[in-house]
């Protein structure tokens, strides 16, 4: 797969993708109030010696692009240096078997950095690690302070339907509260991607 | 009627619902009334567990992907026999 400026051109912007999502639409732009940027990450785009093109994998059902996909928008935006397009993972499979997670996942969003000749610097997928860590943490500590949850390796349709509600309810809350830290983690990532990789 | 149960636990936010809706239509032309019930559970985590009666059948993360359809109806056609009165 070559990256052209063809094929970039056919890629949708942040405001198309979001007209075009046939869900969750809602639940992106609640999300990019909650994208409180870091000035030093601002500073940093900002100050790229060229404008980067940005391709980005998504699909509107996808619990990961709908929490992440706000922060690339919203910096895309304010630093006026990021050309992003949006492409659908499942129509472009070229695309995706590029970027597989650890070889062999197709995971979304996945933000590809690209300098004016198409040349790329370097790829994000997902979340960060960090991220991930924080949080099946913090589900450990739901259920080790719920007893009522059982175990957390426990197939989850052996709650009673009150239970699973109640426990939905506490991991919702958790992704909650975590959010700023996740959000300071992707923008912080995205940083150190394009910083290891020098734009000429 | 028997009362066999199937539950499908199903990532609701990995796009899981067509493979979901695929096997439980499967399971309501195989099955018609001989099922009590087919219970669609949303969850997340890349979940994808079908339970016929107490028996987990398959699990995303125990056993990989989704499960072949031919593979559950069997289980079902098993519960169910296994449900009938001598």
């Amino acid at each position: 797969m070559t990256m052209t400026p063809e094929r970039f051109s056919t890629g949708l912007s942040y405001e198309a993708y979001k007209a075009a999502m046939s869900r969750n639409r809602e639940r992106v732009e609640a999300n990019e109030p909650k994208v409180i940027l870091d000035p030093e990450v601002v500073r940093f785009f900002k100050g790229l010696p060229q404008p980067l093109n940005v391709v980005v994998l998504a699909e509107d059902w996808c619990g990961d692009v709908i929490a992440n996909l706000p922060v690339i928008g919203v910096l895309a935006k304010a630093v006026g240096t990021l050309d992003l397009r949006i492409f659908y993972r499942d129509q472009n499979p070229d695309l995706i078997e590029r970027w597989l997670n650890q070889g062999k996942y197709q995971s979304i969003p996945v933000v590809a950095f690209f300098d004016q000749r198409f040349r790329e610097l370097g790829h994000w997928i997902e979340r960060p690690a960090s991220v991930t860590e924080l949080r099946a943490r913090k589900r450990g500590e739901i259920f080790a302070t719920h007893p009522e949850f059982g175990s957390p390796d426990a197939p989850i349709d052996q709650l009673p339907d009150d239970v699973r509600a109640a426990l939905q309810t506490e991991l919702q809350k958790m992704r909650d509260e975590t959010t700023p830290f996740a959000y300071a983690e992707v923008q912080r990532e995205l940083r150190e991607l394009v910083a290891a990789q020098p734009v000429r | 009627m028997t009362a066999v149960k199937v539950k499908i636990t199903y990532c609701a936010e990995c796009g899981y619902e067509e493979q979901t809706l695929a096997l439980a239509k499967a399971l309501m032309y195989e099955f018609a009334s001989q099922l009590s019930g087919i219970e669609l559970i949303p969850w997340e985590g890349g979940t994808f567990d079908v339970r016929v009666g107490d028996r987990l059948v398959h699990s995303m993360k125990r056993d990989g992907g989704f499960p072949e359809p031919q593979r559950v109806i069997a289980a079902v056609r098993g519960a169910v026999a296994g449900a009938r009165p001598a």
